[in-house]
């Protein structure tokens, strides 16, 4: 599929002149460059940069896509993902340790989800371990987790509850997390597994329910996606509007 | 249980690496890449070996079993890279297997509105509609050592050097059809006849002692013995007696159309012995 994105559109800025030159080399001529260590750098930059976690799908995408069709290969592919099963592996682990990382990390491998496909379909081997790290998400503690943490302003997509009386730049991470990736991957997991997205809904109705001293954002939150699953994962204009509208003060 | 038939099967891989060390090499030196994707070269080869059975195996890359009840196909890989090439594969020989079905049917469509006109080329398929083999684990075994055919220097010259429309049939090697139904062993023995003729395309031994090893070592006793039996025999090899039979059929049968209905019947002849 020809989709060719400049390069600028890879995010790949923040790499040293030398990764950035493997980078580029890696886009072009795949055949030419350790791929493992390349695999290597996107990952390790994923868990460390959330900016690029989102959008790193796509840089991987086209490495598979030029290693397929320059040699039918892809080792690209294999390294990134074992090397992503490593991760994965040791997710309570690096939950433990930082937050920040495994949110990334989250980030990451739904969006390899979204970008990567096998004959046009979600890559199955992903679907479980997406399940999972968004089940781990919708977990009582990671909704109650009031520990909000500063992130950049570039982060802000949306001026999302702009209205609060909170501080715009900080965000419930692990909440926020949750709503960022269902609402970019909810209707293909959906159609991979349909009971496993029901229990994730169920745990998600739940909290919002049941969990004594879920703050307001979480809860509102939370309702937006409910109400967002509801309405055929896409929100009506009245309900775009309530949750997502800037009023005027 | 599965422990005792893999032991005996590395004991004959000893056994024919016994007489030269690189007797198993007539099958690995050419192939294109190792699991790095890299080209390999003869040493890294050596060391491939020694990892064969690991855990990150690319399935591509390595040799399925042609004998032996052992199915690796249906082994459950865990490595989330393994799972997508099996899935990938899975996939695709499910997407062949439509393909392969409308092209039957276009066929046999063809084929009855012109019933009267003589036997098309290519029109073998028709009569294969429902005939076909359709066991996932079969195709995916079939396609396993197909990939490991195509994944060699001397199929990439082969399709290079021979392009499609110039490939006779008897002549040029054909990958065999795995939809077709055919018994394991005629299966194997297509496949190994197949790979056998692409070696025809195997790059030139590079120059150096190994090439030359290699080239000692690649003739199997076969070649061997039919050179020591001919030789003595005619001071023209081979050509000879081919050429006296070609011209006493011109000979006696005047019209020569009945030739080419010949070569097609052993052709089928040979099929039906395989199947």
């Amino acid at each position: 599929m020809g989709c060719e994105y400049p390069t600028e559109d890879y995010k790949i800025q923040s790499f040293d002149q030398d990764t950035q030159m493997l980078l580029k080399t890696a886009l072009k001529d795949p055949g030419s460059v350790n791929l493992e260590k390349v695999s290597n750098i996107i990952i390790d930059q994923s868990l460390k940069d959330q900016m690029f976690s989102k959008e790193a799908g796509r840089i991987c995408y086209t490495i598979v896509q030029a290693e397929a069709k320059q040699n039918n290969g892809s080792v690209f592919r294999r390294n990134l993902l074992n090397r992503l099963q490593q991760e994965f592996k040791n997710r309570e682990e690096m939950r433990k340790c930082s937050l920040q990382e495994w949110v990334c990390f989250v980030t990451f491998i739904c969006n390899v989800f979204d970008y990567l496909k096998v004959n046009n379909m979600p890559m199955l081997a992903l679907v479980h371990p997406v399940f999972d790290c968004l089940m781990r998400l919708a977990q009582p503690d990671a909704l109650l987790n009031e520990a909000e943490v500063r992130i950049d302003p570039p982060y802000k997509e949306k001026a999302l509850f702009s209205n609060y009386r909170t501080d715009p730049l900080t965000f419930l991470l692990q909440v926020d997390c949750l709503v960022l990736q269902l609402h970019r991957i909810g209707e293909q997991l959906e159609n991979a597994n349909r009971p496993r997205m029901d229990e994730l809904f169920f745990q998600l109705r739940d909290g919002f329910l049941l969990q004594e001293g879920l703050g307001s954002m979480s809860r509102l939150l939370l309702l937006e996606l409910l109400e967002f699953r509801a309405g055929g994962w896409s929100l009506s204009s009245t309900a775009d509007k309530y949750y997502y509208s800037e009023i005027a003060e | 249980m599965s422990g005792r038939t893999q032991d005996s099967r590395s004991d004959t891989r000893h056994d024919q690496q016994g007489n030269g060390r690189y007797g198993s090499s007539r099958w690995t030196h050419c192939r294109k890449r190792g699991v790095d994707g890299m080209l390999r070269t003869d040493r890294e080869c050596e060391e491939r070996e020694n990892t064969k059975y690991s855990d990150n195996r690319n399935s591509s890359f390595t040799t399925p079993e042609s004998t032996g009840p052992v199915s690796r196909c249906s082994e459950r890989r865990t490595d989330w890279g393994s799972q997508v090439e099996d899935d990938e594969m899975r996939r695709g020989v499910q997407r062949d297997m439509q393909r392969y079905r409308r092209r039957i049917l276009g066929a046999e469509g063809a084929h009855r509105e012109r019933k009267a006109s003589s036997g098309s080329s290519g029109s073998c398929d028709s009569r294969e509609g429902d005939n076909m083999e359709t066991d996932e684990t079969v195709l995916l075994r079939r396609q396993k050592q197909i990939n490991y055919g195509k994944n060699t220097l001397a199929y990439d010259r082969y399709i290079k050097e021979v392009p499609k429309h110039m490939r006779q049939p008897g002549v040029h090697p054909k990958t065999p059809n795995k939809f077709r139904k055919y018994s394991r062993r005629s299966w194997d023995q297509q496949i190994k006849l197949w790979k056998v003729k692409l070696h025809a395309w195997d790059p030139p031994a590079e120059e150096g002692q190994d090439g030359a090893t290699d080239s000692i070592d690649e003739l199997g006793l076969d070649d061997i013995m039919d050179i020591e039996l001919d030789f003595p025999v005619l001071s023209d090899p081979s050509c000879a007696p081919a050429s006296v039979n070609v011209h006493r059929i011109s000979v006696e049968e005047e019209d020569c159309s009945g030739t080419p209905v010949k070569v097609q019947k052993t052709e089928s002849a040979a099929e039906l012995e395989m199947s």
